[in-house]
């Protein structure tokens, strides 16, 4: 049987006419300002070890206008990261107690919760 | 007898004659419908009336043989569970091959590498030692089978795969269904085959080619959330790897 398949190759442009991908990567571009804030605190770091000069000028980098609107933008990303990754939850943690599974909803509660509390931790110390 | 009014929809098919076709081309075709028509009974009214050499695959018309996935305006769905009326505001249905699989003919897919991956992950009950058959039935409880049960309504029918960009990607993956199916049967309390299947969950073109896009489990007419059984291997593949690393798995790494 003479046979002649027709072979398509992914086009770079796959994600960009359904919705439902073009979420997927912004979700997954998420990690990008999320790396650079990462980056940012080492170079804090960094400057923390080379003396009080050197850490107080990364301090005052730090509070300008256009270091709070990539605060803004790395603060979005990680918390549609957070989002998205709490939906994502109940697929994987599959709790069964005996007859009972845990509901999704209660998975993904709980990980909220546990948001919340860090966070209200983390922010109350560091105002004390 | 007719309640409805019958009317006209414009269907465009993406055609491929490999015996004339260099690539695929679109026909466009007027086609009266009603309520209750499906996209499989609107081809059987092209086949039959407007251009007999229009090839696709069907059989049950009922969403249980899987056989007739296409891509009906940039979505992988079932011709038989899709029907005319969700379109009118669309204005026009585009019909084409299931994405990612290679193009047999006009709207029928080549899914054989689909099936050789299934064959790959050994879907069916291993044991280590048979019981003979005087001995009855392998016994499981309604509890046992609840750990599965969804990941063994799959109907073969590729849409996941169609659309799963990884597998576009790279046609290796063993994709959604087969990895699905890998771990429901893992997951069956019947099965001691799970040291057979894990090297095929654990390596690159297992589970870990999956990056969670999710949308095989947004277009499983089936529900059966391939998503989840893969990303649920990853832990098992993870606990593999952790206990084969201090020798507990006996398994092939």
């Amino acid at each position: 049987m003479n046979r002649k398949p027709y072979i398509r190759k992914q086009s770079p442009t796959w994600w960009v006419n359904k919705p439902f991908y073009r979420f997927y990567m912004l979700r997954e571009a998420s990690s990008v300002p999320v790396f650079l804030y990462g980056l940012f605190l080492l170079w804090g770091l960094l400057s923390l070890s080379q003396g009080e000069a050197s850490f107080a000028a990364w301090m005052e980098m730090a509070g300008s206008p256009a270091s709070s609107i990539f605060h803004v933008i790395v603060l979005a990303a990680a918390l549609l990261h957070a989002y998205t990754w709490f939906q994502l939850t109940p697929k994987i943690v599959v709790l069964r107690l005996g007859k009972f599974r845990v509901p999704d909803q209660w998975v993904m509660a709980a990980h909220y919760l546990i948001f919340v509390i860090v966070s209200a931790v983390i922010i109350g110390s560091s105002i004390n | 007898m007719t309640t409805m009014t019958e009317r006209n929809m414009k269907i465009r098919v993406t055609r491929y004659r490999p015996e004339q076709d260099d690539k695929p081309w679109d026909q466009e075709f007027e086609v009266p419908f009603n309520r209750d028509s499906s996209i499989l009974e609107i081809l059987g009214y092209i086949k039959d009336n407007l251009e007999p050499s229009l090839s696709y695959r069907w059989s049950c018309r009922m969403a249980i043989c899987g056989s007739c996935g296409f891509m009906i305006n940039g979505e992988p769905k079932l011709g038989c569970k899709t029907f005319i009326r969700d379109y009118v505001d669309a204005g026009e249905i585009h019909i084409a091959s299931l994405d990612n699989f290679p193009i047999e003919r006009d709207l029928v897919a080549d899914i054989s590498g689909f099936v050789e991956k299934l064959e790959t992950i050994k879907p069916y009950i291993i044991r280590e030692e048979e019981k003979p058959l005087e001995d009855g039935e392998y016994l499981q409880t309604p509890e046992e089978l609840e750990k599965f049960k969804q990941f063994s309504q799959c109907i073969n029918c590729g849409l996941c795969y169609a659309a799963c960009p990884q597998f576009g990607r790279n046609p290796e993956f063993l994709g959604p269904a087969a990895l699905a199916l890998a771990f429901r049967y893992n997951q069956d309390g019947r099965d001691e085959g799970n040291q057979e299947r894990m090297p095929f969950l654990n390596a690159e073109e297992g589970v870990w080619s999956c990056t969670f896009v999710g949308y095989c489990s947004e277009v499983c007419p089936k529900h059966v959330d391939p998503a989840a059984a893969i990303n649920q291997g990853k832990l098992a593949s993870n606990i593999d790897y952790g206990l084969n690393l201090v020798g507990l798995a006996g398994g092939k790494k």
